[in-house]
């Protein structure tokens, strides 16, 4: 296997090995596009969950490849706040231990050594006690558990631990519970709080809150598969359904993007095929 | 969970008696080793040699909740005059009320 250098602003170096034997392995990337690790995947899945430390600990692994599972939905990236109560300068990474009250993580940041001396004075430096913010995945290691971060960055906001728990306490509601019924209605609160879960987070959760209008029991799935399955729930159509092309149309995407999310909505069970195979009808369970 | 110190305001310590804690409250009192903090309810705090404690500050206090319900200090972090107690209380909220993803065994 071979991974090219990602040359990013967090630029690390990856070993070639991941999953099971993750810990020189690590692969760069904002996980929306390059993840050489999930080829087999396609990105649509990649998401961003905000999480606690407990739930890395418990999270569930998946297959032989190091994936995770947490309440029942895989994982990709993961953010978390936590204290740094000790901060450990090896040759390839900086391991910071976090703990955030509900258990404690080691989280690796790999040094970049192509990183330039300015590049690396501008970071803001990062002290013990100090409470932070780190993005990265989880993985495991000889049995132990750890995340390789992309970014570790020091709380400049001290509410920002509070707003983080909180946010880490909805997305697992939603995932253990289902979208809040209050938003079906789409009033005007319920829209509001989407909207900024919309713009933090990627795809699968953001897309998972906005779907409303008794949509609750709706697997995660892509934006563009949303957006198309909102077109065929709302726009005027007789009973043999919308054809890919009027879709294509009214959301102004391109062809591909709506077969594909048409292929995740049947796959789903949430649409059929109608006349042809590029006719779907919402599939209407009373 | 070993290490998790749940988050918690003055009602809960009698349940969490002579376990640690994590106590976000405001410094109302500085009496030499002992201080006072209110989070949700005035609790007695007995403090360790290297807290630095400021009067009107927040404080985020670790510790072990003693028999008499006063808190034997760990740890301390100063965090300021900038904190939104509610959103903090909502905190313990969620953290008891949701606790599977906050402290106990799974």
């Amino acid at each position: 296997m071979s991974y090219n250098n990602y040359d990013n602003q967090y630029s690390t170096t990856s070993y070639g090995a991941q999953g099971g034997a993750g810990g020189g392995g690590f692969i760069p990337g904002d996980g929306s596009q390059n993840s050489p690790g999930s080829a087999n995947r396609g990105y649509s899945k990649d998401t961003l969950r905000p999480v606690t430390i407990k739930q890395l600990l418990e999270a569930q692994p998946m297959h032989q490849d190091g994936d995770f599972k947490i309440d029942g939905t895989e994982i990709t990236q993961v953010t978390f706040v936590g204290q740094i109560r000790n901060i450990s300068n090896q040759t390839t990474n900086i391991t910071y231990k976090l703990d955030d009250g509900t258990g404690t993580i080691e989280v690796k940041q790999w040094v970049d050594s192509d990183a330039s001396e300015a590049q690396v004075a501008a970071r803001p430096k990062l002290v013990e006690n100090d409470y932070a913010r780190a993005w990265g995945k989880l993985r495991i290691y000889n049995s132990k558990r750890h995340v390789g971060a992309q970014i570790v960055r020091p709380i400049t906001d001290i509410n920002e631990i509070s707003y983080h728990m909180l946010e880490a306490t909805v997305v697992h509601l939603h995932f253990t519970r289902g979208p809040p019924e209050s938003l079906n209605a789409g009033a005007g609160t319920g829209a509001a709080t989407n909207g900024s879960y919309g713009q933090q987070q990627q795809m699968g959760y953001g897309g998972g809150i906005q779907d409303m209008g008794g949509n609750a029991g709706l697997p995660a799935m892509s934006a563009s598969a949303k957006k198309v399955y909102n077109v065929l729930k709302t726009m005027p159509q007789s009973n043999e359904g919308l054809h890919q092309q009027a879709i294509a149309a009214q959301l102004n995407m391109d062809m591909g993007e709506v077969a594909r999310a048409g292929d995740e909505l049947l796959s789903a069970g949430v649409i059929y095929t109608t006349v042809d195979d590029v006719t779907w009808a919402v599939l209407e369970v009373d | 969970m070993s290490d998790a110190t749940p988050r918690i305001l003055a009602t809960h310590l009698e349940n969490f008696k002579h376990q640690n804690v994590r106590i976000l409250g405001k410094v109302t009192q500085l009496r030499g080793e002992n201080a006072q903090i209110d989070a949700g309810g005035l609790i007695t705090i007995l403090l360790g040699r290297d807290s630095h404690l400021t009067l009107n500050h927040a404080v985020e206090i670790i510790g072990k909740v003693q028999q008499d319900l006063t808190i034997r200090v760990l740890a301390s972090t100063d965090f300021g005059t900038g904190v939104d107690f509610d959103a903090a209380a909502a905190v313990v909220d969620a953290t008891h009320r949701y606790k599977e993803i906050f402290y106990g065994d799974e």
